[in-house]
């Protein structure tokens, strides 16, 4: 979406216009649940957050400025909704990611060489794929095991499409480490398909 | 030259297109000679891939979740927990 469009769907949408609503909570209301499930831990909370959300962001829409995008300024919105949320059901949610084995701990010898070779996943092509909802039915599930940090991140970043920048400071966590968790869960997504391919 | 692990390290970097030309040649120098790396990196480039496609599926899209708040919007008096 330019610029252009952006700034005339939020004049829609301050105007109260029912089809631009439409549209947009279409286009994002899925990604919302799915962030708000990772934060808070169950998904009927995580509905009930975004359609909190949604208000809000309503009737607050006369105030959005166009400092960051449209789906950053409503994630950010849902993000803040799903931690308060969260802390008053005394569930404490951090997005930093802590130092852990990345799921490869074991995966090189003593030399940083591969104890096994990847496989070729020749089974895996773009019409299995397409054909079945399986594989992806398998990379939804790993996502939605992944902690909440790294969830969101993905989220956000790679499905969202928000600028690295804006997931940074709608998770208040640096680039570094968002990078970090993007690899992480990329490595995550991949056991999952190792397991089918 | 990098080791299969720092490459498996740096593999989402070079798929996000995030190295410097000294660290991508590097990266394509072991890629060209390493089968277990290249095949590593062509399944985290797939699982990329898979992952921005999953969140292309919008499952659980509700329409009565859009009519609720609509009507919630509607009515700014009635039903707001907030
Ligand atoms: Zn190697």
């Amino acid at each position: 979406m330019s610029p252009a469009e952006e700034a005339a769907l939020v004049r829609r949408l301050a105007a109260g216009d029912g089809e631009a609503f439409a549209l947009v909570w279409r286009r994002h209301n899925a990604a919302m649940v799915r962030v708000a499930t990772g934060i808070l831990g169950n998904r009927a909370s995580a509905e009930e957050v975004a359609q909190d959300s949604w208000i809000a962001v309503m009737r607050a829409i006369g105030d959005f400025r166009g400092d960051c995008s449209l789906a950053g300024w409503i994630f950010t919105i849902l993000v803040n909704t799903a931690r308060n949320r969260a802390a008053r059901e005394g569930r404490m949610v951090s997005f930093e990611e802590t130092d852990g084995p990345d799921g490869l701990a074991d995966a090189f010898d003593g030399r940083g060489r591969w104890r096994r070779m990847p496989a070729l996943w020749e089974e895996l092509t773009p019409e299995r794929i397409v054909a079945g909802r399986s594989v992806l039915a398998h990379v939804e599930a790993a996502i939605a095991a992944l902690p909440p940090g790294q969830r969101a991140v993905i989220v956000l970043r790679a499905q969202v499409g928000l600028e690295a920048r804006e997931v940074c400071e709608i998770l208040g966590i640096s680039e570094g480490n968002m990078r970090v968790m993007l690899h992480r869960a990329r490595l995550a997504v991949r056991a999952a398909l190792e397991r089918i391919a | 030259m990098l080791s299969c692990r720092e490459v498996a390290a740096r593999a989402s970097a070079l798929i996000d297109g995030e190295l410097g030309l000294a660290q991508r040649l590097r990266m394509r120098l072991h890629l060209a000679m390493c089968r277990g790396c290249a095949r590593f990196v062509a399944q985290l480039r797939l699982a990329t891939a898979l992952i921005a496609l999953a969140g292309g599926e919008e499952p659980g899209q509700d329409p009565s979740r859009l009519a609720a708040i609509l009507d919630r919007l509607g009515h700014p008096e009635g039903g707001d927990g907030t």
